[in-house]
C-alpha cells in the first residue's frame, strides 16, 4: 500500500510569520499562526479560503475559525517537534484519497513572548495562561461556562424559528430513555442500576430541574465514566478475522466555528458538509440510511443533527422522536444504545457512538458486553455523526454491514 | 465594592477597543478592503482576508439574535444565578456576548428575540470597562 501515496502530494510553498527571534513587543502564538498563513497565501497565490484541510497542532478549528475557512479535513495531531513531518504524511494521505486538494499546516509559538504574556490562544494546549484568544476575551466576562449554558442559545433559537417547543425536545429525551431500558449496560436502565433510571415520562422532562432555560437537567446528558476502543483494518486482514466487519462506506468532517460566538446559524451544524461528504463518499443518502446514532449531548444537540444528516426536513428533527420513528420498534432507531442522555457520556462520546454502530450492524448486539446483551435491531445501514465543542465541529460515517 | 466577576486581560491587538470603552464608546473591528465589520477582533478580516483593519465608532445599539436563562452558573457568577446570557446582531453587522440587563430571568418568555438593546460599560477597575448590553423600549 505504501507505493500507492509515493508523489501523491507536494509541498508547494512555504512562509514565516512577519517578525521572528526575540521580539521585544511580545506577540501571541495565533498571531504567529495568522501571519505566517497570510504570507504563505500571498506567496502562492492560493486565496486563504481555498485551504480545504487545517493541520496543527491543536489549533486547527481556532485558525479555522479566525479565518473563516470552512475545511473538509481537521488534524491536530499533537506528538511534540516532529509533529509537523506527520502532518504533512496525513495531508499527503487524505489527498491521495481525494479529500482535499489543498491542505495547510500551520505552527506559531510564542516562546519568547509568552514569558511576558503567556501563549495566547485556545489552541494552545499545554502553555495556558496569560492572553487569551480574542475570542476568549470578548466572551470571558459573561458567566458562561458549561455546555449546557451555551447549548441553550441554540434550542431557544431553534424554538423561535421553527416554532418548536421544550416539549417536542422532551420527547427525545423520554424515547432514548425507552431505548436505555433496553440495554442494562445503560447507566439508566432501571431504578434498581440508578435511583433516577427507568422510564420517564415527557412531562418529567419538562419539570425536572432547570440547568439553563430552556434546558432541564433531563434534557442534558450525563456526565459519567466510560471507556471503549474500534480497531480499523484493511479488507485483507478483515477477511481473515473471525469477528464480522462493518464496512466504512463513508467518512466526512468539518467545523462551523470554535467558540459559539462565531455560530451564524443556531439551528445548523457543520454536520450539513460532513454527512454531504460521507453520504457522497458512499453512494448512498439518508433515505437508504436505517439506523442513526447521534451524539446528544442535549435533546437540542440531536434534533438539529437529525436535520442536519437529512433524516429529517428543516424544523421538523423531533418528530423522529414524537411521532415514535426513532424509538424501539420504530422505522428508523436511534441512539439504540440509550444515547448520551441515558447510556452513558463521560465527557466525550464519539466512542460509545461507534461501539453501538458496530455491535448493531455486526448483529452482535445481542451477544452482550461484559455479560450484558443489548437490543439487537435489523438495521444494515447506519449514519453515525459526532458533534464536539459548542456544536462546533462534526464528523460523519456511514457505516454499512457486511453481505 | 470591588468589580467581582472576571475580567478579560486585554490582547496584543485589542487595546483601542478597551480604551474605548472607558470613554463610553464601542469600538468595532472594520475592514477598509471590503468594508464588513467583524467580532471578535481579528489579525485578518474573516470575510476576505486583508489585514488592511482600522476600529470605527459603533452605534452601539443592536437586537436579541438568542439567549438563554442561567440557572447553573460557576465561580463569581455562581451567585447571581438566575441570570440572562445574550447574543446581540450588532446594528454594524456581527454579533456579541453579552449578559442582558433590563429583562427578568424568571420569566424568559418575555423575553424577545429580535427586541433592540443599547450597549452600556461597567468600571471592573481604573483600565477595564466590560460592556454590557439592556433591552431598551422599541
Ligand atoms: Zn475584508
Amino acid at each position: 500500500m505504501a507505493g500507492q501515496l509515493s508523489m501523491a502530494a507536494a509541498i508547494v510553498g512555504a512562509a514565516e510569520a512577519n517578525e521572528i527571534g526575540f521580539l521585544e513587543e511580545p506577540v501571541t502564538a495565533l498571531q504567529l499562526h495568522i501571519e505566517a498563513i497570510r504570507n504563505l497565501s500571498i506567496q502562492t497565490g492560493v486565496p486563504i479560503a481555498k485551504i480545504e484541510g487545517v493541520f496543527s497542532t491543536g489549533w486547527s478549528s481556532e485558525l479555522c475559525e479566525h479565518l473563516g475557512i470552512k475545511p473538509k479535513y481537521i488534524d491536530t495531531t499533537a506528538v511534540g517537534g516532529c509533529s509537523f513531518e506527520m502532518h504533512v504524511h496525513h495531508a499527503m494521505a487524505a489527498i491521495h484519497a481525494g479529500i482535499i486538494d489543498i491542505a495547510l499546516v500551520s505552527h506559531g509559538e510564542n516562546g519568547h513572548s509568552a514569558r511576558k504574556i503567556g501563549g495566547g490562544g485556545a489552541g494552545n494546549y499545554g502553555r495556558g495562561g496569560g492572553v487569551a484568544s480574542p475570542a476568549q476575551e470578548m466572551t470571558m466576562a459573561y458567566g458562561l461556562g458549561s455546555a449546557p449554558s451555551n447549548y441553550a442559545h441554540a434550542m431557544v433559537r431553534h424554538m423561535h424559528r421553527f416554532g418548536t417547543t421544550t416539549e417536542d425536545f422532551a420527547h427525545i429525551a423520554k424515547v432514548t430513555r425507552d431505548w436505555a431500558t433496553l440495554n442494562p449496560r445503560a447507566a439508566m436502565y432501571s431504578k434498581k442500576k440508578h435511583p433516577f433510571g427507568g422510564p420517564i415520562t415527557v412531562e418529567q422532562v419538562e419539570t425536572s430541574r432547570l440547568i439553563a432555560w430552556p434546558l432541564t437537567i433531563l434534557h442534558c446528558c450525563m456526565v459519567a465514566d466510560h471507556g471503549g476502543a474500534v480497531l480499523v483494518a484493511s479488507p485483507k486482514v478483515a477477511a481473515g478475522l473471525n469477528t464480522k466487519p462493518v464496512w466504512i462506506a463513508g467518512a466526512g468532517e468539518s467545523m462551523g466555528h470554535s467558540n459559539m460566538l462565531e455560530m451564524d446559524d443556531f439551528t445548523a451544524t457543520s454536520a450539513g458538509i460532513s454527512s454531504t461528504a460521507a453520504y457522497t463518499m458512499a453512494g448512498l443518502g439518508p433515505d437508504d440510511m436505517e439506523m442513526a446514532q447521534l451524539y446528544d449531548s442535549f435533546t437540542i444537540t440531536a434534533a438539529i443533527t437529525a436535520e442536519m444528516l437529512g433524516l429529517a426536513p428543516r424544523g421538523e428533527g423531533h418528530l423522529l422522536w414524537k411521532n415514535g420513528h426513532a424509538a424501539p420498534g420504530g422505522r428508523l432507531p436511534i441512539n439504540t444504545n440509550g444515547g448520551g442522555l441515558s447510556f452513558n457520556h463521560s465527557g466525550m462520546y464519539g466512542m460509545p457512538l461507534l461501539i453501538e454502530a458496530y455491535r448493531q450492524l455486526s448483529g452482535t448486539a445481542e451477544d452482550g458486553i461484559n455479560g450484558d446483551k443489548g437490543k439487537q435491531t435489523s438495521a444494515r445501514t447506519c449514519v453515525v455523526n459526532g458533534t464536539g465543542g459548542s456544536l462546533s465541529t462534526t464528523a460523519t460515517l456511514v457505516l454499512v454491514a457486511d453481505d | 465594592m470591588s468589580y467581582p466577576f472576571p475580567i478579560p486581560t486585554p490582547g496584543t491587538h485589542t487595546r483601542p477597543f478597551w480604551e474605548g470603552a472607558k470613554l463610553g464608546k464601542l469600538m468595532l473591528p472594520r475592514c477598509q478592503d471590503c468594508n464588513r465589520v467583524h467580532w471578535y477582533p481579528r489579525f485578518l478580516c474573516p470575510v476576505c482576508h486583508s489585514n488592511n483593519l482600522e476600529w470605527v465608532q459603533a452605534s452601539g445599539e443592536g437586537r436579541i439574535h438568542t439567549y438563554a436563562v442561567q440557572h447553573l452558573a460557576f465561580g463569581p457568577w455562581a451567585k447571581e444565578a438566575p441570570f440572562v446570557t445574550a447574543y446581540i446582531d450588532l446594528n454594524e453587522g456581527d454579533r456579541m456576548l453579552t449578559v442582558l440587563r433590563g429583562v427578568d430571568p424568571n420569566k424568559p418568555q418575555d423575553i424577545k428575540i429580535g427586541a433592540r438593546v443599547r450597549v452600556e460599560f461597567e468600571a471592573a477597575n481604573d483600565d477595564m470597562h466590560i460592556p454590557f448590553w439592556r433591552v431598551v423600549e422599541d
